[in-house]
């Protein structure tokens, strides 16, 4: 439970302040609470991978006997740990206990935040690039805009969901009881379950995400490190898993992210910010017929957000599905139809409402916050804990969707720099807006298709949940129309492009073995 | 009379710079007396403190805050003076973001003087005041330096002491305490202090402020030199290159002149300059106001202050 705090207080202020108690700054969020897992899911092992080839590539040791003298001392030394636990160790262990999956992808939401910051420009008018091999020096690498962070969630998502297929493939093979099942005189702090617990599930999305995290995140390796600590020890506080449980899954888990990493190396990310060739793209399109381009507005002009994003390997399609889905040509510039959408903007511009500008903020997650695709993980957090889903239905719904959402990212960008169309104040500066301009092209809108794939996934997976899904995707298009960063067909046809995108990822859920 | 101030208007650096019946100044109202300001307030700077280091933002160019105050003054007795006031307020900056306007806050301070006794040739006084204010309006709060106001609702005390010689020189000095609510912002999720906070409400951080003034009132005139102090009690830096946050510890120290001048019978006109001189999570802001007020006693035959 993180708080902030403010030791400032005085008596006489419940006194003065009447109608409003707020002397004490304390301000909470909720975090879930642990719950009963619904189901084993026995045949996970079976489903199928993103990156391994199946749950059985990669072997995990037999572990020793219930009746063996190694594992009773573990359950002794389990008993001694949770007999010395504190109650912050304690409450650690409830707080990891509710979806290690959900918690980790918090951790990487938090993270993406703290590194969602344009470097600043140098007095001499050029801007400095953040340096994976210095990731902490100024500006820390990574900046984690949205294309950094969609990728990341991913990343994350399809290791923690390999790792566990693979995992529940040991699990199942091996059957170990928990130790609470072994022995009854341990009470466990969290639910119990029926779950084979070598390895440890907890382990393996500790490990998996560490490892990741380290990768995407180099400057954090201490934190994340100390985290998937925490994560495991959580198990012995709660006791749920002996160590040569969490041992074995740590292995697993590190094993899977060394494949993981390696795919992310070769993704072309890489190359996804070639400054360099950037004007190669402009004369594409101008070739196209594309004269009236897209510039940065800001001040200095800067280089544009990753221009070859459109270039990386996609997840649930292939190049040419996605130039075959790629959206229309929007409207040409004076155009009638350009003009009426301008003009909406010119009028909103002047006469927002309260509540459009609401709107606009409520899904702005521009810098300093964890971006779209982070908005969505959230929404996914929320739903998995209300489905009270366990760690590998979590991390199906968390891979699905974060694929889906770097798939849009990967297309947008495709398109963004395909048509490099310019945003609605660069044509008319008339267009003063209630968020900031991103700077890149304003075809198609990111935060449309990012929303729209993610409410298809969702809907998918939580289909009770539809038409609130698909209104928050309708609301997140629009707000960028009421922010007057978009054209209203940039609008539309990005949610027409990231219900598409979503629906690969919605035909891979179908066929997973999950269902 | 003067504007308030209040540390309501973050980076916009529109403060307290002088007196005349005001919540923080030396000045009482007597019995059954009358006395309203109508004010404006202009508010500007191209440089800021981001945390502790001053900086320009090309992006946003200059910064230019305005307002016009109504605020009204009335003696209930000779020692216990009801006031209050709101601004309407517009802002701007050469950025492409929309500027802000609307009415603020409604404020309402009770001054009470408890002490007053003559020594050295003149009148030494004891006074206190308690405030609150409470927005008026549904402006947005999480749009700095743009937002009109940072939509907490605050409760204030202050002390003041003052020494009026019998020539007119007199000196002031006071100190307040200002509470402030916690806000509700529009989004769900917030850096604070370089940790995620996964909730709308945001903490708006408690003042401290002090000021000191120098100055010469006659029944004709009044003139004066301020010196204003205010600090945020917690809060964080704005973070490097990004936007203000109501969360922020903002930090100022003015300095100001001020003058008035009676014209007749009730009728008087004021203004003033102040320019912030170092801060924290603020603008370098110089401000200028001009302001007419009115001044009658109920009931009884108009008179100058004082």
């Amino acid at each position: 439970m993180k708080k902030i705090h403010f030791t400032y207080r005085l008596a006489i202020c419940t006194v003065l302040i009447f109608a409003f108690n707020q002397c004490d700054k304390t301000v909470e969020d909720t975090y879930f609470e642990p719950y009963p897992e619904t189901s084993l899911d026995a045949d996970a092992g079976n489903w199928k991978t993103y990156i391994l080839a199946n749950g059985s590539e990669i072997p995990v040791p037999a572990p020793e006997d219930a009746s063996s003298t190694a594992y009773q001392s573990e359950l002794a030394d389990l008993k001694a740990k949770m007999a010395a636990a504190t109650a912050e160790q304690q409450e650690l262990a409830r707080r990891w206990g509710a979806n290690g999956v959900s918690r980790w992808h918090e951790i990487a939401r938090e993270l993406a935040a703290q590194y969602n910051v344009p470097p600043n420009y140098n007095a001499d008018g050029t801007y400095p690039a953040p340096d994976p091999m210095n990731p902490t020096a100024y500006p820390r690498f990574p900046f984690a805009n949205p294309p950094y962070a969609s990728r990341a969630f991913a990343l994350l998502a399809v290791a923690q969901y390999d790792a566990l297929v693979t995992a529940w493939h040991a699990k199942f093979q091996y059957n170990r009881l928990a130790p609470y099942k072994n022995d009854a005189s341990i009470q466990p702090l969290i639910p119990a379950n029926d779950l084979p617990s070598y390895p440890s599930e907890d382990a393996v999305v500790a490990a998996a995400s560490r490892e990741l995290l380290k990768f995407l995140f180099p400057g954090e390796k201490e934190l994340v490190t100390a985290l998937a600590e925490e994560h495991k020890n959580s198990r012995l506080w709660a006791g749920s898993n002996v160590q040569s449980d969490l041992s074995a899954g740590d292995s697993l888990g590190a094993a899977v992210a060394a494949r993981i990493i390696a795919y992310a190396k070769t993704d072309k990310m890489g190359q996804a910010n070639n400054q360099a060739a950037f004007p190669n793209l402009r004369a594409d399109a101008e070739a196209r017929g594309i004269t009236q381009q897209w510039h940065s507005l800001d001040i200095p002009v800067r280089a544009p957000m990753l221009p070859f994003y459109g270039n990386v390997k996609t997840w649930n399609f292939d190049q040419a599905t996605l130039v075959a889905i790629r959206p229309p040509a929007p409207p040409a510039i004076g155009s009638a139809e350009f003009e009426t959408a301008l003009n909406e903007l010119r009028t909103m511009s002047q006469n927002r409402t309260r509540e459009q500008f609401r709107i606009t903020t409520f899904w702005a997650d521009g810098v300093g916050t964890y971006t779209p695709p982070g908005h969505w993980s959230r929404r996914a957090s929320e739903l998995i804990a209300e489905k009270q889903l366990n760690e590998i239905r979590a991390a199906r719904v968390m891979a699905l969707l974060t694929t889906a959402m770097q798939d849009a990212g990967i297309a947008c960008w495709e398109a963004k720099f395909y048509y490099m169309f310019p945003r609605p104040t660069e044509v008319d500066p008339a267009v003063t807006t209630a968020t900031g301009i991103p700077n890149f092209p304003a075809y198609a809108s990111g935060h449309s298709t990012f929303s729209a794939a993610a409410a298809e996934v969702l809907s998918y997976l939580f289909p009770d949940h539809e038409s609130d899904l698909r209104a928050w995707a309708q609301e997140a298009a629009d707000s960028r129309v009421y922010g007057c960063i978009h054209y209203r067909f940039d609008s539309e046809n990005g949610l027409d492009h990231g219900k598409k995108i979503g629906e690969y990822a919605v035909q891979r859920g179908q066929t997973d073995g999950s269902e | 009379m003067r504007k308030l101030l209040l540390a309501a208007v973050l980076l916009t650096a529109v403060f307290q710079i002088a007196s005349a019946q005001m919540p923080n100044d030396g000045l009482m109202m007597g019995n059954r007396q009358w006395c309203t300001l109508l004010q404006y307030t202009h508010t500007s700077w191209d440089e800021y403190w981001e945390g502790t280091n001053k900086r320009s933002n090309l992006n946003l160019g200059t910064f230019t805050g305005q307002n016009v105050m109504l605020m009204t003054n009335f003696g209930i007795t000779d020692n216990l003076n009801v006031m209050a006031g709101v601004p309407y307020v517009w802002t701007d900056s050469d950025s492409y973001l929309d500027g802000q306007s609307g009415l603020q806050d409604l404020s309402v301070f009770l001054k009470y003087q408890p002490f007053k006794t003559a020594m050295g040739g003149g009148d030494f006084k004891v006074q206190v005041t308690g405030g609150a204010s409470i927005p008026v309006t549904d402006y947005v709060p999480d749009f700095l330096p743009l937002s009109i106001g940072l939509q907490s609702k605050t409760a204030s005390l202050r002390g003041i002491l003052n020494f009026t010689h019998g020539s007119g020189f007199y000196v002031t000095a006071q100190a307040g305490h200002t509470w402030r609510s916690n806000i509700t912002i529009d989004r769900e999720a917030y850096l604070y202090d370089n940790e995620l906070y996964y909730t709308d409400e945001m903490p708006v951080p408690n003042v401290f402020d002090a000021t000191g003034r120098l100055g010469f009132i006659n029944n004709r005139i009044q003139a004066e030199v301020m010196l204003d102090y205010f600090t945020g009690l917690s809060g964080d830096d704005i973070r490097y290159n990004e936007m203000p946050l109501p969360c922020n510890k903002m930090q100022a120290t003015t300095a100001g002149v001020f003058a008035k001048y009676f014209i007749w019978q009730g009728l008087a006109v004021q203004a003033s300059y102040g320019q912030v001189l170092s801060g924290r999570n603020f603008g370098q802001g110089t401000t200028i106001s001009g302001g007419v007020t009115y001044f009658f006693t109920l009931g009884g035959q108009s008179q100058s202050t004082e």
